[in-house]
């Protein structure tokens, strides 16, 4: 996850002007105005955020409407033909389009059903543990694989998995005999292949943020659970569980924004010219019309429609778990 | 073991914010202005190695001849494209730059007046005059010259064997493709390495980085079967090479190839970086590319073992079975250097450049770029230059810089033009050496030239992207195993369906426009 921080500003100085009183004898009524002079170191604090954001997250949105021109860099912005939606008719009816989409929510439902719970599963089994020193380590020792780029986890993959080399593909090949299988080529084992890499990859990091939260869990509960006579089954039942429950809705919100994010730098790395009808996603996509064609245009059409989509999934999974009777996220 | 450019996937990962942040920062044409090209050339061109010392030795006596300074920008060549691509869309294009005038980013650039159109106006320079018609053609797009083009030799195909192995099975080097499929066979099935295991493969193919007409060893192998080099002539139309009987043909026989392991399993994932590995490690025996790669591995078996590196021999292109030949061509230059008009506004300051650059390919400028500097890095010896003093970690900087770096900047220079030739290290790379010409002349006489090479269709470029995977992806698979013959015809149908119609339509008429 990531998370902007706000920059650092000086403490302003001592002798600075106080805050002028609030003008005694007119109405009470508070003002933004007065708001905003009261509080206004607060605010201070707050402008290098928003300035950042201003630069960097909004002012780049600009260039979105090339997705509506015809953008040749030379002739610039202004220079550009406008051309409507264009760009996106061309999406929508174009060859790719269906399998662009399937490609992209498959690879999101796997991740949810598959990728999702592991965290969770994780640190419940981790709180589980009663020696502190084993915890510990095995907590450790599962973070690791977050650190390494995906350019290594690639690496790795076709080193264990390929056909000619794959140490783990020749064992399989060994006990189960048969046809050798080139993993890391064929199609069929695209999806599984990805799926195995983002466990093995994400898991640990994961449960770092499910940890914390049961860290919170007050201990009197469980105590008052045990006088009760509540088995360790139904500790976690009825306190661990409902402890973490509204972690895992947050979670699931922020995770729903980036369904269509299928990560390009283990797709591109993992996609050959044999598993490319099945590899093919939206982010893909983009870099390669984008960057390696030169469609700017285009693709920033195809980018700007996936960023609705997340946008949309964003706002229908709040709505639907301040349905289902939780705190959503905003 | 498969290695990715990193640098490229920082490249490529950066692309959401690059699209937007390069393109939000520039004004296009809003904001250009004000500068002149003076005193300072901005150049972007290709690197091989580390990226040289602006202020090293090598860069001063460039800029010492040319009496200009130079601000050079050099990519590394694997990210090469997608760096262009990000370029062309910033507002902060180079004076002169190295790139492949055919790519869609470029062509698109161009025609809205990005660059130069430099049609008829090389002729007043002495070192910039195209040398050869042929490749001054190709080199164009759609009949219009964006750049000077970089030569490169006009036939470089061939394939490199494992000569230890052909002694030791008692084979001749193969002169009819099948001919090349009995070696292979050999290879793969007679234990040439002597280990007495069947742990061999006769020809390693690695995962093709480029699209269908790029000199892949399937490009290749299909000319040798009579297919067209991209596109040809059937029935007085342009046709692309795959819509033919022999280009199915050959696949049909590269099929058998892979289904008897003939050819490395991983043909469709090893990485184009580790080519050589499976050949020095003694797992496959032969090796189709150009003929460089032959002095390549003649080098890394020296390294191997410095007394018994005599192992490899270069063979030219085939036959085929019923005695004809056709031969591999390559289109004889390797990307343009073409000029911005941005900084570059009136033509006195393009005539500036222009003499400035006629400089830099002068002989002394050629020598500069391909060799170094003589007295410093080298010295001459009749019609070789000897490398000297290598041992001073300076000079070796120098030599490090003209051989990844600087000689990308000649457009004449790598093929020696001007020149001095390098002294081979033993007999065995001399002989190799001497090898290339006698069998470019050879074959040079049987090539199979692409006669669409410089027509652009404007389908191609806007919907290149959709169209361009379709066959190598469907050729991958269908050597594979993994589709039919039918599902083969089936794709190649898709990509006329997906606007290869069209593309063919622009393509003839583009042709007979520009006159044949």
């Amino acid at each position: 996850m990531a998370t902007d921080l706000v920059p650092e500003v000086a403490q302003p100085a001592a002798d600075s002007p106080r805050p002028a009183a609030p003008p005694k004898g007119r109405r009470r009524t508070r003002t933004v105005a007065r708001d905003l002079l009261r509080y206004r170191w607060l605010y201070l604090l707050l402008l290098p955020g928003l300035v950042y954001f201003a630069l960097f997250k909004y002012l780049p949105m600009y260039g979105l409407t090339i997705a509506f021109k015809d953008y040749v860099p030379f002739l610039g912005y202004s220079g550009s033909e406008w051309v409507g939606l264009k760009h996106f008719q061309e999406l929508f009816t174009g060859p790719d389009f269906g399998r662009l989409m399937f490609n992209t929510l498959l690879l999101a439902l796997l991740t949810i059903v598959f990728v999702f719970p592991a965290p969770i599963v994780v640190a419940l089994l981790l709180n589980e543990l009663r020696i502190n020193v084993l915890k510990r380590s095995v907590q450790s020792l599962v973070y690791i694989p977050h650190f390494l780029s995906w350019t290594i986890v690639a690496s790795l993959t076709y080193l264990l998995f390929s056909v000619d080399f794959g140490v783990i593909a020749n064992w399989i090949h060994g006990v189960v005999g048969g046809q050798k299988t080139d993993y890391v080529a064929q199609a069929d084992w695209f999806r599984p292949l990805i799926v195995l890499q983002l466990l093995w990859k994400q898991t640990g990091w994961g449960t770092i943020i499910y940890l914390a939260a049961l860290a919170g869990v007050d201990s009197q509960l469980y105590e008052a659970a045990r006088v009760d006579g509540a088995g360790r089954w139904r500790q976690f039942w009825h306190i661990t569980l409902p402890a973490i429950r509204p972690t895992i809705v947050v979670m699931a919100i922020l995770t729903s924004g980036n369904l269509m994010d299928s990560g390009f730098e283990q797709i591109w790395l993992m996609t050959t010219s044999l598993n490319r009808d099945v590899a093919d996603v939206f982010d893909t996509f983009v870099y390669y019309i984008g960057i390696t064609q030169g469609s700017f245009s285009y693709a920033t059409a195809v980018g700007l429609f996936k960023g609705v989509v997340g946008v949309v999934l964003i706002f229908g999974s709040n709505f639907l778990a301040k349905r289902l009777d939780q705190r959503g996220l905003f | 073991m498969t290695i990715f450019s990193r640098r490229r996937i920082a490249v490529a990962a950066a692309l959401s914010t690059a699209l937007l942040a390069a393109s939000a920062c520039s004004g296009g044409a809003d904001t250009e202005g004000g500068q002149t090209a003076g005193n300072e050339i901005s150049v972007m061109a290709h690197l091989f190695g580390t990226a040289p010392d602006p202020n090293g030795e090598m860069q001063q006596a460039v800029e010492k001849l040319i009496g200009k300074k130079l601000k050079i920008t050099w990519v590394p060549n694997a990210e090469y494209g997608d760096k262009t691509n990000v370029v062309l869309a910033s507002d902060n294009i180079p004076d002169v730059m190295v790139v492949n005038e055919k790519s869609p980013g470029f062509v698109k650039a161009a025609e809205a007046g990005a660059f130069w159109d430099l049609t008829g106006k090389l002729d007043k320079y002495p070192n910039l005059k195209p040398a050869n018609e042929q490749t001054a053609k190709n080199a164009q797009t759609n009949g219009k010259t964006y750049g000077i083009y970089r030569v490169r030799p006009l036939l470089r195909s061939g394939i490199v064997i494992r000569k230890d192995w052909l002694a030791k099975l008692g084979l001749k080097e193969p002169q009819t493709v099948e001919e090349l499929y009995a070696v292979a066979k050999a290879f793969t099935e007679k234990d040439p390495d002597g280990n007495g295991k069947k742990d061999t493969y006769g020809l390693i193919i690695p995962k093709w980085p480029g699209n269908y007409a790029s000199a892949s060893p399937y490009d290749v192998i299909e000319t040798w079967f009579g297919a067209p080099n991209g596109w040809g002539e059937r029935d007085g139309k342009l046709v692309p090479g795959f819509d033919t009987p022999e280009f199915l043909e050959a696949n049909r026989w590269l099929r058998k190839w892979v289904t008897e392991g003939l050819i490395n399993p991983d043909f469709a994932t090893l990485d184009t970086a580790n080519w050589n590995d499976p050949f020095v490690q003694g797992k496959g025996g032969m090796i189709i590319d150009v003929n460089v790669r032959a002095t390549q591995l003649l080098d890394m078996f020296k390294e191997k073992s410095p007394k018994d590196f005599d192992k490899v021999t270069l063979v030219g292109n085939l036959k085929r079975a019923d005695g004809q030949k056709f031969s591999y061509p390559f289109t004889g230059y390797h990307s343009v250097m073409a000029i911005s008009k941005q900084r570059i506004r009136t033509e006195e300051q393009l005539d500036d450049l222009l003499k400035t650059l006629d400089k830099l390919q002068s002989k002394e400028g050629s020598i500069l770029l391909t060799n170094g500097i003589e007295g410093r890095n080298f010295k001459v010896e009749g019609e070789y230059a000897v490398p000297i003093n290598q041992d001073d970690p300076k000079v070796k900087a120098i030599q490090n810089d003209v051989d990844k770096a600087f000689i990308q900047l000649g457009t004449r220079a790598s093929v020696g033009l001007g020149a001095y030739k390098l002294k081979p290290n033993d007999e065995a790379s001399r002989a190799m050496r001497e090898k290339f010409d006698v069998l470019m002349n050879e074959d040079l006489k049987t090539a199979v030239f692409n006669p669409a090479l410089s027509i652009i269709a404007p389908t191609s470029v806007a919907k290149g992207q959709t169209l361009d995977t379709i066959v190598p992806d469907a050729r991958i698979k269908y050597l594979s195993g993994t589709i039919t013959e039918e599902q083969l015809k089936a794709q190649i149908k898709r990509w006329y369906d997906g606007g290869g119609t069209d593309i063919v339509k622009e393509v003839n008429d583009l042709a007979a426009k520009a006159g044949g």
